[in-house]
């Protein structure tokens, strides 16, 4: 059996009639984090859009095949149910819905898409607690509701829970690091990397080197204008970090 | 010559309905007033005393269609009303809501926040008017009037009015009418929530504002329906 968990080919993707992919080959396999960097503008967070479905984004050609099957076929909620989870630069706040409401929506529609009876509301709080622990948020958290007057680091931290409970098997990182204190950022990347293991994949998407020296990367991508325009191992990231996007 | 001074507008003062409900001084009135298909519902008129307080909340479930009135006389200092209402209009239901927030002596505060969602061809027509008398001093007045559009033959009307004849008052409305948000809707699906429960919750949240206060009975019930 194949160790290919994603394959991107030929990926033109844009919004109304402005493209912004142009083409993008990727390959991922069981295991691998792979880190896509690169400037403002080229396009990393419309891949990592596309590849969790959001309506807004068009595609017009290539195809991406995730664990064998063809996610551009599957609706926002189906890509979630098959393992993949995005987790958000500017995750959205909800008033008015408890944590633990949204997650007990989250984690049952997934069970009824497999043909599951809705989770127990004793295992359901023991799995609550334990990823809340994960994240180190308090009991109060899972009270409160999703992201409403969350500091920006609490909405990170909120979003790798959800990551925690929901247990991908591809995780997209957006732009995670954006607004985090080092603290936070630590955080975050151990919870990243503890759910980490050889039959998951990840990929974090990031403009700084920073992230990378706490989730480190087994392939670094760097994407401009819509391409992937230079692919290599985990220093690439220091690379860049001393020329910039600029020679590529 | 001509007299120039600035009078303090065109002050007429509305009558008190003789069938107002008197609260009198210090006393509190909590009222949730749910309003389902076929029925009638009489004006709903209050005269509020010092320190007296209303809290009053409607909600019009789908299959409700009618004109409501509903009219408060701030007539004692410290009064304070709270005016709440969230209406689920389908099919061909029509709601007119009338609401006028009389602030006729100072050192009353009042609130409004009314929310409605509109699917088919439901519609909606708002108009509140909040009207500041002219020793009405230290009055703090609040409104707002929102709406969600869930079909392209829904529609809901928003007229908030403001007539302030005193210069010491704090007044503040919002009123919109709009759908429901894209990203919000993205975000909850991405989590694996099918479409139509996550528009549920994005409702649900949008409501919250009027619902938070009520017991868990009342407001799940009205949810329900969503």
């Amino acid at each position: 059996m194949s160790d290919i968990l994603l394959e991107i080919h030929d990926l033109h993707a844009g919004i109304a009639d402005r493209e912004i992919l142009k083409g993008i080959d990727l390959v991922i396999r069981k295991g691998e984090i792979h880190a896509v960097m690169g400037p403002n503008g080229a396009g990393k967070s419309t891949l990592s859009a596309v590849l969790a479905g959001k309506p807004d984004y068009k595609v017009t050609s290539g195809s991406i095949i995730f664990n064998g099957k063809d996610l551009l076929a599957m609706t926002p909620e189906e890509r979630s149910w098959a393992g993949v989870f995005l987790s958000f630069q500017y995750p959205v706040e909800i008033p008015g819905v408890t944590i633990t409401n949204f997650m007990k929506a989250a984690v049952n529609a997934r069970r009824k898409a497999q043909g599951l009876e809705d989770m127990k509301p004793a295992e359901f709080l023991k799995l609550m607690k334990e990823k809340m622990a994960f994240v180190k948020m308090r009991g109060e958290f899972a009270r409160r509701d999703v992201n409403s007057g969350f500091s920006g680091g609490e909405k990170k931290r909120n979003e790798i829970f959800q990551m925690a409970m929901l247990d991908p098997i591809l995780s997209i990182l957006d732009e995670t690091d954006s607004g985090l204190d080092v603290d936070a950022l630590r955080i975050v990347a151990d919870g990243v990397n503890a759910l980490h293991n050889d039959e998951k994949a990840s990929i974090v998407i990031t403009h700084y080197q920073r992230l990378l020296d706490y989730i480190v990367p087994d392939i670094v991508h760097v994407l401009k204008d819509g391409k992937i325009v230079h692919t290599a191992g985990r220093e690439l990231v220091a690379q860049i970090e001393d020329t910039g996007y600029d020679v590529f | 010559m001509a007299d120039h001074k600035i009078e303090a507008g065109h002050y007429i003062p509305t009558a008190i309905p003789t069938e107002a409900r008197r609260i009198a001084s210090g006393e509190s009135v909590s009222q949730c007033l749910a309003l389902k298909a076929g029925m009638n519902v009489p004006a709903m008129d209050f005269q509020l005393m010092e320190g007296a307080s209303l809290d009053l909340t409607i909600l019009a479930y789908p299959g409700f269609s009618g004109n409501l009135l509903i009219r408060v006389f701030l007539c004692g200092r410290n009064a304070d009303a709270n005016l709440r209402g969230a209406w689920i209009g389908r099919g061909s239901d029509k709601l007119k809501l009338d609401v006028e927030m009389h602030h006729v002596v100072g050192s009353c505060t009042s609130e409004q926040d009314f929310r409605g969602v509109l699917d088919n061809e439901a519609a909606s027509y708002f108009d509140g008017r909040i009207v500041v008398a002219p020793d009405a001093a230290a009055t703090k007045a609040l409104q707002q009037n929102h709406n969600i559009l869930l079909s392209e033959s829904s529609r809901a009307e928003t007229r908030p009015q403001l007539e302030i004849y005193t210069d010491d008052v704090e007044c503040s409305h919002g009123a919109t009418v709009g759908a429901l948000d894209a990203n919000e809707l993205f975000y909850m699906r991405s989590r694996g929530i099918p479409e139509a429960d996550a528009k549920a919750l994005q409702l649900r949240s949008f409501l919250h504002p009027v619902l938070a206060g009520l017991d868990e009975e009342a407001r799940e019930e009205f949810l329900s329906v969503l």
